[in-house]
């Protein structure tokens, strides 16, 4: 039943089980079905996912299903233990309880029996005792009275001593009858006896002695005859305790209401007992009867029954089992009812006599059914000692205990049967059972619910774990596939850099050639020079782009080599005002004049650093200014110069002092190794930044509005690029707060400065030259700046916005000066302020003052020829001041001429930035001096020729190119060189034509004239050695050359394989060099060897000629420099082949190929080029044929192998 | 010493000089460019190997010693070296070069410093070995006999 119930449980489970698991799949199967439109690179993961999913949901059935057993079994056996093991206590118990109910009635039936028994006995004893005293009267009329009497008496006695005793019957052998009865019933006791008068006793004793052997039947038969022909008895009640006669005698029919024991019953002479029914009495009685022995024991005299109602026996029972509300019977061995514990007649009242009823016939419906049972699982044949214990049996309804016991008396062997109902008994238990069993399953119900939901929790949040992970896998594998496809792309642009460098480079070469022309007019050169700028700058953005990678992986290597901080920042400016001037956007260098002008570092990303940043500020500045401020911090500021420029600035934003202190930590560090501190700041007028962004915008591909990407494009590299450069060079860079719009970087770098040469500038001379500058520019802030610099440095300058303010201070500077009051009314119409004739009445204390005025040639109307009489106005100045014409880049041809035309010689292009009107001024006082010089020399006529400085040694370029002036050392002098010197090297665009055009001769003149002074000897003897080193460098080639030349020179024998071949062979490598001429000079061939790319460019286009054999001629005879050879040189036939090594310092094979294509286009010639390289690889190969070269020829170089790509080439140019 | 002696001296001396793998076929080719216009060439070519050989090597030391090596510079010295020594035919420095090349790639100053010692002990002995086969040959020269050709079949 329990595995049923479990099963039936345990199927529950599992339908709920699947069911859940149908409920769970669903969503799956749509998950699926969502997937499957999903893109495949993400259906891996989900069918991982599927399969996690589904091992989730068997894990958790499996941890379900063995719970559910677990508290199951757990269940049942508990219910088993204190079901069965109460059960069977409970039933030993019941089986000692039924044993003991059914000894008890058992024994009473024994006490019954033995009372019966004893009280026949002593009846019997005393009967003799009485019958033997009277014996000899016997025939003693009274005496026989007497003895009656006496029994009587002594029956009595033992009557009333025994209450249970139905009756005692004496009878005599005679016929007479004496007994006791007692009607249990009413509680009467009645005496009842024969009639005296109708028996002798003689007679009877007679009979009797006669009789005395005869058999007990035939006596019997007599008695019993004689009993029933003529008996008349008599009942008197009596009084039940004193024995008294309380009533009269009643005559009754012999036998009628008590049954008297005779000699048949004792048939043997031994006592007997049975059960007897009575027609009084309704229960059954237990008859005893015994002979009284005559003296002689030969003769029975009387027998003497005693007769017990068994009814005690049965409300013993009933008393016993009515508290167990059971039943219980005894039976004779033959299945007779004795006693019950019921009030049911035992009697059958429908026959007569009555008699036992059998107890399968009892009224009582479970004593039936009990006794069926019984004699249905034994059989009719009842086997003695047999005893029946059956735990349950169903009875009707109900179920009972039935346990039956033998109890084997004499004569009278009984059964004794009990039926106890089960529900008495283990009644409450069972139901207890029950409830217990229904309890411990609802609890384990309960138990397995809990556990289950228990179990989906905690295998949801694994499942959750399991989906997470899986999902971790997913995004794994994406950024994996994102940071591939971002290696593709930095290889990529890797790759495009490349390639966009390559051309670029060519660019680059070509422009330096252009550069090297000399027939380029000074505006083309200058555009020239900003083209080469440009593409220098744009050739450095490709490097860096190549370079991100590096710096994001941190394997970018900074330079350490000097450079001209001042003069990068300057050529970066440069390149973006020409930028800016379309935006109208005005862009200002303003550096302080304490800038250590050499410093040690990484030039190409200190001007990538600013090229970005300015390039961020152009972008988001559609108008205003953009200035890139520069101070140095000392590290010992003791210097007054700093000082200075900190009150300065203390003005212009106080928190930079804040940042200074701020970071003195970092300045006690940066002492020792000599390192500066330069601070930066771009400050612009743009859009700004929002504050939240300012940490962000340095993140890359972050920018702080998304839309500008739109806009301006970009990708938000800049900033970042910048960052990590700026923490490479050992600085920091931030977004400042900023008054008004626009964006404030602020950054500093920690950069060697170059030994302590701290260079101060030159300037403080520009002061006192008793120099006024009026600055005519459109640009507020560059003016501004410009005019405070120049202040600052001792230069009186005034300002001018526009084109009526130039005009007024023009007008107030000279008209004033010279005829106060001309033009009156003009100034009505333009009243000057008070500031401006202030410092017109300052200018008038100047003595000698020098008027430069700077006019920024945006100042005049452009649009109409209006132009040209504002330029006609302004020249009437020109006598009075210099002019300093200020262009754009942009200035139309026409104004240039005009300007030209009139004599302007000092022109600049746009930005003007320091370096720029120091020259200018130089230039100006230089001009000056000259001026007052030839007034000098007019005057003096005598020279003192003086040695040179020794400052004007120290540069190179200067003595080479400096003229020795008959001027005392002044600094003027100084001045002059200085300028030149700039002026020729600057590449500002400042044309000098007419100073270099006057100068150059001059020098060539003074030298010539000074050719005995030491002086001049030791230059001449500076520039040679010079000359001769360079030589030397390259002697052995020139040996070589020129023993190449005497080698062709010389008659071959024999046909060559390559007669008449001219090659230009462009090696580096001395060895190699010398192993390929010969071999190629074996083969008839003349070569010319050259060590580098630039070089070999170069004798192609037919200059190396004249350098090497200037070279040549320099060796053999220095002094002379022959015509003839240059003309030899110039008449040199064009080269047959060119055979190129690769890898060249200064321009290597692919760059000097490419010049030479480069040079050819158009020309229609091509001269076919072999690459020599040691790089055996078919990438190299690829790319010498890239860049225009015909074959390729791997190092060491193939006798044959040469020979033949040789022919081939040089045979199909011939045809 | 008897001149064929010294010739048959030489050519063991050279046969073994290319067995142990010290000059190779290139060495050959610059022998059979060597005629009567250019009676010293192979000196002069192989002296001139030397002088820029050991003016690479310095330089490479120079290079390597420094702090940030610049490996550009060293890869393009180890190049030239790699050519002239290839162009010779001494094939033992040619292969350490070219090892040297590839560490070089790698940036690795430590075996970069391993390969400039290889390179260094290399170029030593083929120097000595080139210097006693010229030995040699002045001595046969100067003893009236003439350089024999070698018929090697490499």
């Amino acid at each position: 039943m329990a595995t049923t119930k479990f099963r039936h449980v345990f199927g529950g489970l599992w339908g709920f089980a699947t069911s859940c698991k149908k409920n769970s799949s669903t969503p799956i199967g749509s998950r699926i079905l969502q997937r499957d439109v999903e893109k495949e690179e993400f259906q891996y993961a989900s069918i991982l996912c599927l399969s996690k999913y589904y091992s989730v949901f068997v894990v958790r059935l499996a941890i379900m299903v063995m719970l559910a057993i677990l508290i199951g079994l757990l269940t049942i056996l508990t219910w088993h233990f204190t079901k069965i093991y109460t059960t069977k206590s409970l039933n030993s118990l019941a089986y000692d309880l039924r044993y003991e109910l059914l000894q008890r009635p058992i024994l009473r039936m024994w006490n019954i029996l033995n009372s019966t028994s004893e009280i026949t006995m002593a009846q019997v004893k005393l009967s003799q005792y009485v019958i033997r005293s009277h014996g000899n009267l016997t025939t003693q009329e009274n005496q026989v009275e007497q003895m009656y009497e006496a029994m009587r008496a002594v029956t009595w006695a033992l009557f009333a001593s025994r209450k249970a005793l139905n009756s005692i019957t004496v009878k005599y052998n005679n016929g007479f009858v004496q007994a006791f009865h007692r009607d249990l019933k009413d509680n009467n006791t009645f005496y009842i006896y024969s009639d005296l008068a109708n028996y002798s006793i003689g007679a009877s004793a007679s009979s009797y002695n006669s009789d005395i052997n005869y058999s007990s039947l035939s006596s019997q038969e007599s008695w019993n005859d004689h009993d029933n022909k003529s008996a008349v008895w008599y009942r008197q009640p009596l009084d039940p305790v004193t024995g008294e006669k309380i009533g009269k005698a009643m005559q009754i029919a012999p036998e009628d209401s008590i049954h008297i024991a005779g000699l048949s019953q004792v048939p043997d002479g031994v006592a007997s007992w049975r059960v007897v029914v009575s027609k009084f009495t309704d229960s059954p009685l237990l008859s005893a009867a015994l002979p009284v022995w005559d003296a002689s024991n030969k003769s029975i005299v009387a027998v003497v029954g005693v007769t017990t109602a068994l009814y005690s026996v049965g409300q013993l029972m009933k008393e016993l089992v009515e508290l167990h509300s059971g039943h219980m019977y005894l039976t004779s061995l033959e299945g007779y009812l004795l006693a019950t514990s019921t009030d049911v007649p035992l009697l059958t009242n429908s026959t007569k006599p009555p008699k036992l009823k059998m107890a399968v016939d009892c009224e009582n419906e479970v004593i039936r059914l009990g006794a069926e049972y019984l004699k249905k699982s034994s059989g009719n044949k009842f086997p003695p000692s047999h005893e029946v214990h059956v735990a349950n049996v169903r009875l009707g309804h109900d179920r009972y205990y039935i346990d039956s016991f033998f109890l084997n008396l004499k004569r009278l062997p009984m059964v004794g049967v009990i039926i106890i109902p089960r529900k008495h008994i283990l009644g409450q238990e069972d139901k207890r059972a029950f409830k217990t069993l229904v309890i411990l399953i609802s609890a384990s119900m309960c138990i397995i619910v809990i556990g289950w939901v228990c179990i989906l929790i905690l295998t949801n949040g694994v499942s959750k774990e399991m989906k997470l992970r899986a999902e971790l896998i997913s995004q794994l594998e994406a950024r994996r596939k994102a940071e591939a496809s971002s290696n593709y792309k930095s290889q990529f642009l890797a790759n495009m850099s490349h390639e966009l460098r390559t051309p670029m480079a060519a660019i680059i070469g070509l422009l330096d050639i252009l550069m090297s022309d000399d027939c380029l007019t000074n505006e083309q050169c200058a555009t020239v020079t900003q083209i080469r700028k440009c593409s220098t700058a744009l050739l450095r953005l490709l490097n860096n782009i190549l370079d991100l990678s590096k710096v994001e992986s941190g394997k970018l290597v900074l330079e350490d080599a000097e450079f001209d901080l001042g003069r990068e920042l300057e050529g970066l400016v440069d390149m973006f005002s020409v930028q800016c001037m379309n935006h109208s956007v005005e862009t200002v260098l303003d550096l302080s004049d304490d800038m250590p002008k050499l410093v040690r570092g990484d030039s190409a990303r200190v001007v990538q650093i600013f090229a970005n940043l300015i390039n961020n500020s152009i972008k988001f500045t559609p108008s205003g200014h953009i200035i890139l401020r520069g101070w140095f911090e000392n590290p010992n500021p003791c210097s007054d110069n700093a000082n200075h420029l900190m009150e300065e600035k203390n003005l212009q934003c106080a928190q930079k002092t804040r940042t200074r202190q701020h970071e003195n930590h970092a300045k006690r560090t940066s002492k020792r190794d000599n390192k500066a501190i330069l601070w930066f700041e771009v400050d612009d007028t743009g859009c700004g930044i929002d504050p939240s962004k300012w940490d962000s915008v340095f993140e890359s591909f972050e920018q702080a509005d998304p839309s500008t990407t739109r806009l301006h494009g970009g990708t938000g590299l800049g900033l970042c690029i910048v960052r990590s450069l700026v923490n490479k060079m050992g600085g920091e860079i931030k977004v400042v707060k900023k008054e008004g719009p626009g964006t404030l970087m602020r950054l500093y770098l920690r950069l060697d400065t170059a030994g302590d040469a701290t260079e101060q500038h030159c300037l403080v001379d520009i002061a006192n030259n008793g120099l006024v500058v009026l600055l005519a520019l459109h640009g507020n802030m560059g003016r501004s700046i410009t005019s405070k610099w120049l202040q600052k440095n001792g230069v009186f300058t005034m300002e001018a916005s526009e084109w009526n303010g130039l005009t007024q201070i023009l007008r107030e500077l000279f008209h004033t000066r010279n005829s106060a009051g001309i033009n009156n009314d003009f100034d009505l119409h333009y009243p000057i302020h008070e500031s401006l004739k202030s410092k017109l009445l300052s200018i008038q204390e100047i003595k000698n003052p020098v008027f430069v005025i700077a006019v920024d040639i945006g100042l005049l109307d452009l649009s109409t020829d209006i132009w040209k009489e504002q330029l006609n106005f302004l020249h009437r100045y020109v006598g009075r001041a210099k002019f300093i014409w200020v262009l754009n880049h942009d200035t139309s041809n026409t104004i240039k001429m005009e300007l030209r035309r009139k004599g302007y010689m000092m022109t600049v292009n746009k930005p003007l930035y320091k370096a720029k009107i120091v020259h200018i001024l130089e230039e100006v006082v230089k001009e000056r001096n000259h001026e007052m010089q030839k007034k000098n020399m007019d005057e003096l006529h005598e020279s003192d020729y003086t040695h040179c400085d020794a400052a004007s040694s120290d540069d190179s370029d200067i003595s080479e190119s400096g003229p020795c002036n008959p001027v005392k050392s002044e600094k003027v002098e100084q001045f002059h060189r200085l300028s030149l010197y700039r002026i020729n090297n600057c590449l500002i665009g400042l044309t000098d034509e007419h100073s270099e055009a006057n100068n150059t001769p001059k020098k060539e003149e003074l030298c010539q004239n000074n050719q005995n002074s030491p002086k001049s000897l030791s230059l001449e003897q500076d520039y040679f050695p010079r000359e001769a080193h360079q030589g030397e460098d390259s002697e052995s080639r020139g040996k070589e050359e020129h023993r190449i030349i005497g080698g062709s020179a010389r008659p071959v024998n024999g046909k060559k394989s390559l007669e008449g071949l001219r090659i230009l062979l462009a090696e580096d490598t001395p060895v190699i060099q010398r192993v390929a001429t010969i071999m190629l000079e074996k083969m008839g061939a003349s070569v010319v060897a050259v060590g580098d790319g630039q070089a070999a460019v170069d004798a192609l286009n037919g200059l190396l000629g004249v350098e090497d054999f200037r070279r040549d001629s320099n060796l053999n005879e220095r002094n002379t420099r022959s015509s003839s050879s240059q003309t030899e040189i110039l008449s040199f036939p064009s080269y047959d082949l060119v055979l190129m090594d690769c890898q060249m310092p200064k321009m290597d094979g692919y760059e000097a190929t490419k010049a030479i294509r480069k040079s050819e286009v158009g020309s229609g010639v091509h001269i076919p080029i072999v690459a020599l390289t040691a790089h055996a690889m078919s990438c190299d190969e690829a790319k010498c044929l890239e860049v225009g070269m015909d074959a390729y020829l791997t190092k060491p170089i193939d006798f044959k192998l040469m020979e033949s790509t040789i022919l081939s080439l040089t045979r199909r140019t011939i045809s | 010493m008897d001149v064929g002696q010294m010739q048959r001296q030489w050519l063991d001396y050279t046969r073994s000089l290319f067995i142990e793998g010290f000059l190779d076929n290139q060495f050959l080719q610059l022998q059979q460019l060597q005629d009567e216009n250019n009676p010293e060439f192979v000196v002069e070519v192989v002296s001139l190997f030397f002088d820029d050989s050991e003016r690479l090597l310095k330089d490479l030391n120079f290079a390597l010693d420094q702090q940030g090596v610049d490996f550009k510079k060293v890869d393009a010295h180890v190049h030239q070296l790699k050519g002239s020594s290839s162009s010779i035919g001494a094939q033992r420095v040619k292969n350490a070069c070219i090892a040297f090349r590839n560490f070089c790639e790698e940036q690795n100053v430590e075996a970069c410093l391993r390969c400039l010692q290889q390179v260094k002990q290399e170029y030593c002995l083929v120097k000595n070995k080139l210097e006693t086969l010229f030995r040699l040959e002045q001595q046969i020269v100067a003893a009236g006999g003439s350089i024999p050709m070698m018929e090697l079949g490499f």
